[in-house]
């Protein structure tokens, strides 16, 4: 009897996390620009597009606020959000200008993985103005990974504000 | 007390494993913790630059291998006799070694100076010792590239295994990151910003600095590692709209994408040693792990070890995976045997140990050693656990990212 009670705890245990997981997973699915301009299904806001040739007028002047990342995630919060619809504002009232997104790091963790990860940062940002209506051929999306930190302090007050997508306006 | 007998217990497994697979004419049967004593003083040389240069230099070699006590104290196992001979500015080295307990002569050679340096004559003759004496390659003749800020922007710089000959490689005044040695010792591939201002992988011939770029596809080109037959890159791109594992040959003719992990970020491929799968970092379960797929694809298998983070993963000619492991907030460098999937630690925990390469010997660890945010490259001998600083203290800089040539150097393809 005793063990059967303790099954059927642990099943409800199971049934339980399970059912956040799965939570979890559809929240992060449901990230705008997954479904939307993007392959359907892919989970990928597609393939990139080619690099644009020779030398860049990069429109200095031009500045958006840096989207800012929880630690080891390329989650777009949702604080961040109203930051890429002031972006993608910009990039529709400009049909002739485009943008590449920098994904950064902090300092922490492996160097290669930071790489990569400052890349999905970027792709995180990409698939969102996508969603919002943003040719991908306009965009490309470069990884400085942990190399190009805004603030060099070692603790979480440098950090926090290390880890950002930053936009590049070009024509 | 007992932190000093663990070690000790883990080292005696580790050795114990490592013996296992040991190469037939081993000839040195004591425990690693143990050293030979060899008796150098039947060697004879010179008071001319180049005859010291070359004795220092080999003298150095032979206790950096890890195998040899040279001060003497004890009955010699091994007795080195020789000279060496200044012709001009070249050297002429004629050596023997003898096993003094059989009195069996194991080795006897003649070595011409071929015009570069006593230095790399020294490391060769080292190499050569070590493995008549041990039965096992050394590590002498070795150069470790790197990554180091010391002029304010990330360049490349390679020296040699004892750490003298340091020369910058690169003037880009852009990022350089993550060199890794062709096979053959004469190629080096790297991540640079230097042309097109995004990451692109670049390939440097060392004899004439030629530059080529191999990769620079839209996003993300990085990690790019040789195959052990070096016709083939392992590398990260991002082309196809997240940071995936490719395979591309070197002449670019074939490009194929190994991983499709939705959402998750690939890195730091390394190939095993018979070129048929390869280990890399992914963080498709929530944090950087270890993974192991094969060169065809299909789905990759984790590797299930502790730690929070398990990153940078150098899969050595031994078979055993050497990576860096996130343990209460210190990066500690381990050991892994793939076929069984057990890991050992082998760093202490006075500091953070990264970014770890293995050195040809199958022995040594070159790695980061990250001590109040100061970042040096250590030497970490996996059986006597001693830890040594590659470069002098003199050498400003931070450093980076170190890759060991010569790694395949004993594996014919």
């Amino acid at each position: 009897m005793t063990k059967n009670r303790w099954f059927a705890v642990v099943a409800l245990l199971l049934v339980c996390a399970l059912c956040m997981t799965s939570c979890r997973a559809r929240k992060g699915g449901r990230r705008a620009g997954d479904n939307i301009g993007g392959e359907v299904g892919s989970g990928e806001a597609g393939s990139l597009a080619t690099r644009p040739e020779g030398d860049l007028n990069i429109l200095t002047s031009v500045k958006y606020d840096a989207v800012m990342f929880d630690y080891d995630s390329a989650q777009i919060r949702e604080s961040e959000r109203t930051k890429l619809e002031a972006v993608a504002d910009y990039l529709k009232k400009n049909a002739d200008v485009g943008v590449i997104i920098e994904g950064n790091c902090d300092e922490r963790g492996s160097a290669e993985y930071n790489l990569a990860l400052g890349e999905r940062r970027a792709l995180a940002a990409r698939a969102y103005l996508i969603g919002l209506g943003i040719d991908g051929a306009k965009m490309q999306t470069k990884s400085y990974g942990e190399e190009r930190p805004v603030n060099p302090g070692h603790d979480e007050s440098a950090w926090s504000v290390n880890r950002r997508d930053e936009f590049v306006f070009f024509k | 007390m007992n932190r000093f007998l663990s070690v000790l217990i883990i080292f005696s497994l580790f050795l114990l494993t490592a013996r296992l697979d040991a190469p037939a004419q081993v000839r040195v049967t004591k425990s690693a913790s143990e050293v030979s004593f060899l008796d150098l003083s039947g060697f004879k040389s010179g008071a001319d630059n180049a005859s010291l240069s070359f004795r220092r230099t080999l003298e150095s070699d032979l206790t950096r291998s890890g195998w040899f006590n040279l001060s003497g104290g004890g009955r010699a196992e091994f007795a080195v006799m020789g000279n060496v001979e200044p012709d001009g500015a070249r050297l002429t080295v004629r050596c023997e070694a003898y096993n003094t307990m059989t009195r069996e002569r194991c080795f006897s050679k003649t070595y011409q100076d071929d015009n570069q340096g006593a230095r790399a004559l020294a490391h060769r003759v080292a190499d050569d010792l070590v493995l008549a004496m041990t039965g096992r390659p050394g590590m002498a003749a070795a150069r470790i590239a790197m990554v180091s800020n010391r002029t304010g922007k990330k360049e490349l710089y390679i020296c040699d295994a004892d750490g003298a000959n340091l020369r910058q490689l690169t003037r880009d005044n852009a990022i350089s990151l993550s060199p890794r040695w062709s096979p053959d010792g004469k190629k080096i591939v790297y991540t640079s910003y230097y042309r097109t201002q995004f990451p692109d992988v670049f390939l440097i011939e060392l004899a004439t600095g030629a530059r080529q770029c191999l990769a620079d596809f839209p996003g993300l080109n990085s990690s790019a590692a040789f195959s052990p037959g070096g016709r083939e890159l392992a590398l990260i791109l991002s082309k196809d709209g997240n940071p995936d594992l490719f395979i591309m040959s070197i002449n670019g003719d074939r490009l194929t994408r190994l991983t499709y992990s939705k959402r998750a970020a690939e890195a730091s491929p390394s190939w095993s040693p018979d070129g048929q799968q390869i280990v890399f970092v992914s963080d498709s379960s929530g944090t950087p792990q270890l993974y192991i797929i094969g060169r065809e694809g299909g789905e990759p298998r984790r590797i299930a070890v502790g730690g929070a983070q398990n990153v940078d993963p150098d899969w050595g000619a031994n078979g055993y995976i050497v990576y860096s492991s996130l343990l209460g907030g210190q990066f500690q460098l381990y050991v892994l045997n793939p076929a069984t999937g057990e890991s050992r630690q082998i760093t202490g925990h006075d500091a953070n140990y990264e970014d770890p390469s293995w050195a040809p010997d199958g022995r040594h660890i070159f790695c980061v050693r990250r001590q109040n945010y100061n970042s040096r490259i250590f030497i970490v001998d996996t059986l006597s656990a001693s830890c040594i600083s590659l470069l002098q203290e003199s050498v400003k800089g931070d450093c980076f990212a170190p890759d060991c040539s010569g790694k395949y150097i004993n594996h014919a393809f």
